[in-house]
């Protein structure tokens, strides 16, 4: 409400006759709320975008970004915040299924979101998002990118996502808790029955839970089979009366030791290990997934221009590099490896050896939008 | 069985003293006590985000509960000149509306608008004359609106319990002094059903400030605080919503001891007077 | 003049409850879209898939009543007390001190059963005592503890009224007659408040079928209601036609059950005033 109230600050002639219009608009809604027409008024949602458009010095006073758990360091904002007086709403969620199904049902209100490798196809196919204007991140730079992590941000030559880190899905394990060391998927889910039982996570979407079931059984982490997805299923279901939760957001249960084991992300498996070094970061011999993280502008954001100053600002090497450090997670940028300390690259969590990343698999668009893996996750949730 | 009932309150208030500390810790954390600070409150009200959420939620909730209270006591009035037949149709739906589960309410809502604006937003499109046409969406509106129904289910059915109890004589006493069916309603109707039409819009006042999930499918990009909060406990919850749910509490404790003291002082006035 | 005066209301209920249940019907005898979403089309398919789901509601149908008869158990003696044994000067402010926890968020309350059964609080004082790596997070109790904790408030107060109303010289003439104190309790005052426990078991259970918030934070995903199924499906699968078609089967659960609870109370109501007369 008050966004609405309170005065720009800087104000060119015309924005300000918008910010007047926007608020003329808002003040008719309300009134038009209280005295029940309601949502006849509810209007105007969408309009704000066309004038700002032209304006980009204006940023307005704030903006939203959707994101991951644990994915940012807070001072980074505080220092946008600071240098151009927008202030960022940060909001986290569980799966990439999530983002999708909010941003199809409409009206988030994002101005920029991390979506990951295998889902920008279908965000573009949906005309979710928009192809970027490199012209206004200047501080992006392709020619300084891994394209084997950032090629899958490209459609028909179109930049419509640019990379934010890339990473593995491995198992985090409490050493201090679980004496039985464990290498693979298989004996992840061998060890959450017997001496983990109780205390072990798995993510809260169906790509990574599904795809390690379907790894430690000895099929691809991308597998649509009906028949592997049926065997993956028995074995979920199984195991599910010996978990701690169900849940995405892993790192408050394995910090307070409520779960001893989990399915977990490098940069969770960084910090966690940085801060319990009794928690130890694995990846599966048998498999698993290797994947790379974007940012996007959806098409309705409402604030676009403040969405390209924020991602203009995460591109810069100096300012990517405090993220890098405090995130943990492998950068696509030979710019930021440059600039990033001994400690970090030589971390082998977050840059195993290539040998270690040889039986990982991207995931699939398939994947993604395969009704059968939606509905096998959904029974192993509700069983 | 005092021993009992000593236990219970201490359940009740045993989490929300574990709030209330926590909102004076000096550490970022709502799980491990570090220290003593009031810091939270000053960050908390200095959240553009998480005072826009209160904002929002106060105000969401006045309208709806406003509303509510308006055309609840109008529909509560209406239905006892009804015929048995609209009067069973319209108890029917009013019953429907306080027991169809919040989730589907929310769900239902949201799935409709969709629909809905999918048909509505072109067409606006077709005929706006201008550059810019107005888009439909999801928003405040939406929000009261869905909360508006519960709430008015609520004032309808307590207002009507109140007019029931009245009896229709005095009514009818009123009608033989001449008063014109207005000036019955005014000083005769009104003042005895006033008590249950604030009851109605307290109750839809809480329940719509602490209403999570209608508004966590109907809200748009709108953020309210039960929606904050949830998200809070997704990033990880500073002591920030502890002083502000500390504040509320307090707030509304103040506004009850308020509102007592003034009936009490009502209540001291000699009899005939009122 | 009735007409304008319900005219408001009922286009309430016309574009909020009516369209958005019609919208269900029809999106439930829909498909899926490939990316998730909405197809138009006729099929029952969605409702055979049904007992896909068979056991989030059978663990509804199951907690739900449960949950509600746990609270009429702790509900009741508080009731009780605060209706007949309470000292009247201070009975205001207790029966207010039941209300006031509605005045903060639920959310805020059960994030502090969060902490309260997580490793750093009962287990860890457990531990202190002897009992090492209880786990109470993100069980079937923690989810019942939640439901306690959200619901007695609503059990409490219905049996209070009704027991505040019951005539006291009733309970006298018992006693002069020479009832003992529990032939009285259970010959006079528990009849007597039936018409609040009903109330209140009715409500709560109710309200529990459609409940999502306590088992996502308290159950940790994997304690399911229902609604949880339901939220599931559109916030995870964007399976909207199987999502619609399980609101609307849980809208004729709560029918079932609130016409199988009237039912009841109506019958105990009619041969409780018999037994009166």
């Amino acid at each position: 409400m008050s966004k609405f109230i309170t005065k720009p600050i800087t104000a060119s002639e015309f924005t300000s006759e918008f910010m007047r219009l926007k608020r003329g608009s808002v003040t008719r809604r309300h009134f038009l709320g209280i005295t029940g027409l309601g949502l006849a008024a509810a209007v105007m949602g969408r309009s704000g975008a066309f004038s700002l458009e032209a304006h980009a010095q204006d940023l307005g006073t704030q903006m939203s970004l959707a994101t991951w758990p644990n994915y940012h360091d807070p001072a980074t904002f505080e220092a946008f915040t600071v240098k151009t007086g927008v202030a960022v709403e940060v909001n986290v969620f569980g799966s990439n299924e999530e983002m999708l199904a909010k941003l199809q049902a409409g009206g988030t209100g994002w101005d920029l979101f991390v979506p990951t490798n295998y889902t920008i196809s279908t965000y573009a196919k949906l005309g979710l998002i928009d192809p970027l204007d490199l012209s206004k991140l200047p501080n992006y730079d392709p020619k300084t990118e891994t394209p084997r992590f950032t090629n899958e941000g490209i459609i028909d030559g179109k930049t419509y996502a640019v990379p934010k880190n890339w990473g593995t899905t491995g198992i985090a394990i409490n050493t201090g808790k679980l004496k039985t060391p464990v290498t693979s998927w298989k004996e992840f889910f061998e060890l959450a029955q017997t001496e983990a039982g109780g205390r072990v996570m798995v993510h809260d979407y169906q790509l990574t839970t599904i795809g390690n079931a379907l790894v430690s059984l000895g099929y691809k982490f991308n597998s649509i089979d009906p028949a592997e997805l049926t065997k993956a299923e028995e074995l979920l279901i199984k195991v599910k009366p010996h978990l701690f939760a169900i849940n995405s957001d892993y790192q408050p249960g394995m910090r307070a030791t409520d779960a001893w084991m989990t399915m977990c992300w490098t940069n969770d498996g960084a910090q966690l290990n940085r801060d319990m070094p009794e928690i130890a970061f694995v990846l599966g011999k048998d498999g698993g997934e290797i994947w790379s993280d974007f940012y996007a502008i959806p098409t309705s954001a409402a604030n676009k221009p403040a969405g390209y100053a924020l991602l203009d600002y995460l591109m810069t090497p100096e300012n990517a590099v405090r993220e890098h450090i405090a995130n943990g997670a492998p950068t696509t940028d030979s710019r930021v490896l440059a600039l990033l300390p001994a400690e970090v690259t030589g971390n082998k969590i977050v840059y195993p050896d290539e040998a270690a990343l040889t039986p990982l698999e991207f995931g699939a668009a398939v994947t993604l939008t395969d009704p059968a893996r939606a509905e096998v996750m959904a029974r192993f949730k509700s069983a | 069985m005092r021993a009992l009932v000593f236990l219970v309150y201490l359940f009740l208030y045993a989490p929300i003293a574990l709030v209330v500390l926590f909102s004076f810790n000096a550490g970022r954390s709502a799980s491990e006590f570090t220290g003593f600070s009031v810091a939270w409150y000053g960050k908390a009200f200095s959240n553009t985000f998480l005072v826009q959420a209160l904002s929002n939620s106060l105000f969401i909730a006045a309208a709806s509960a406003a509303l509510a209270a308006v055309f609840g006591t109008m529909a509560a009035l209406a239905i006892e000149r009804m015929g048995v037949r609209m009067r069973l149709v319209f108890e029917g739906l009013f019953a429907a509306a306080i027991v169809v589960p919040g989730v589907v309410i929310g769900i239902a809502t949201l799935v409709a608008l969709a629909a809905v604006f999918s048909i509505l937003n072109p067409v606006i499109a077709g005929i706006w004359p201008g550059e810019s046409p107005p888009q439909f969406g999801l928003g405040y509106a939406s929000i009261i609106a869905a909360h508006g129904l519960f709430s008015m289910a609520v004032v309808t059915m307590i207002v009507r319990a109140r007019i029931a109890s009245l009896g229709r004589d005095i009514v009818e006493a009123s009608d033989d002094l001449y008063a014109t069916p207005f000036g019955t309603f005014r000083q005769i109707v009104l003042p005895q059903i006033m008590p249950s039409i604030l009851a109605g819009f307290l109750l839809a006042f809480t329940f719509s400030f602490d209403d999570f999930i209608i508004a966590f499918f109907v809200a748009g990009s709108n953020t309210t605080l039960p929606i904050y909060v949830f998200a809070s406990i997704r990033r990880g919850v500073t002591p920030e919503i502890n002083a502000v749910a500390t504040s509320v509490l307090v707030a509304s404790l103040i506004l009850i001891l308020a509102a007592r003291l003034l009936m009490r002082e009502k209540k001291t006035r000699p009899l005939g007077e009122d | 003049m009735t007409a304008a005066f319900v005219a408001p209301a009922a286009l309430w209920l016309a574009v909020f409850l009516v369209l958005p249940f019609i919208a269900m019907l029809v999106f439930a005898f829909g498909r899926r879209a490939p990316e998730g979403g909405y197809l138009p089309a006729f099929t029952f398919e969605q409702f055979l898939n049904l007992p896909a789901r068979a056991t989030a509601f059978g663990n509804t149908l199951l907690l739900a009543p449960v949950g509600a008869l746990l609270c009429l158990l702790v509900a009741y003696p508080v009731a009780y007390y605060l209706a007949l044994r309470a000292d009247p000067r201070h009975r205001l402010v207790l029966i207010s001190l039941i209300v006031v926890p509605f005045w903060t968020s639920l959310l805020v309350r059960t994030y502090a059963w969060m902490y309260i059964l997580g490793s750093r609080g009962l287990p860890s004082l457990l531990e202190a005592v002897g009992l090492p790596d209880i786990r109470m997070l993100n069980t079937p109790g923690a989810v019942l503890v939640g439901i306690l904790y959200g619901y007695l408030p609503l059990m409490i107060m219905p049996i209070y009224v009704s027991l505040e109303k019951l005539d006291r010289r009733l309970l006298e003439a018992s006693a002069d007659l020479g009832a003992r104190p529990v032939a009285t309790f259970f010959g006079v005052t528990l009849p007597l408040s039936m018409p609040g426990v009903m109330t209140g078991t009715a409500l709560v259970t109710i309200l529990l079928l459609g409940e999502y918030l306590i088992p996502q934070l308290l159950g940790g995903g994997k304690v399911f209601f229902i609604g949880n199924a339901l939220v599931d499906l559109f916030l995870q699968s964007r399976n909207w036609p199987f999502g619609s078609a399980i609101a609307v089967t849980l809208v004729l659960v709560v029918v079932v059950v609130l016409t199988v609870a009237m039912r009841i109370a109506w019958r105990f109501a009619g041969t409780r005033r018999v037994d009166l007369v």
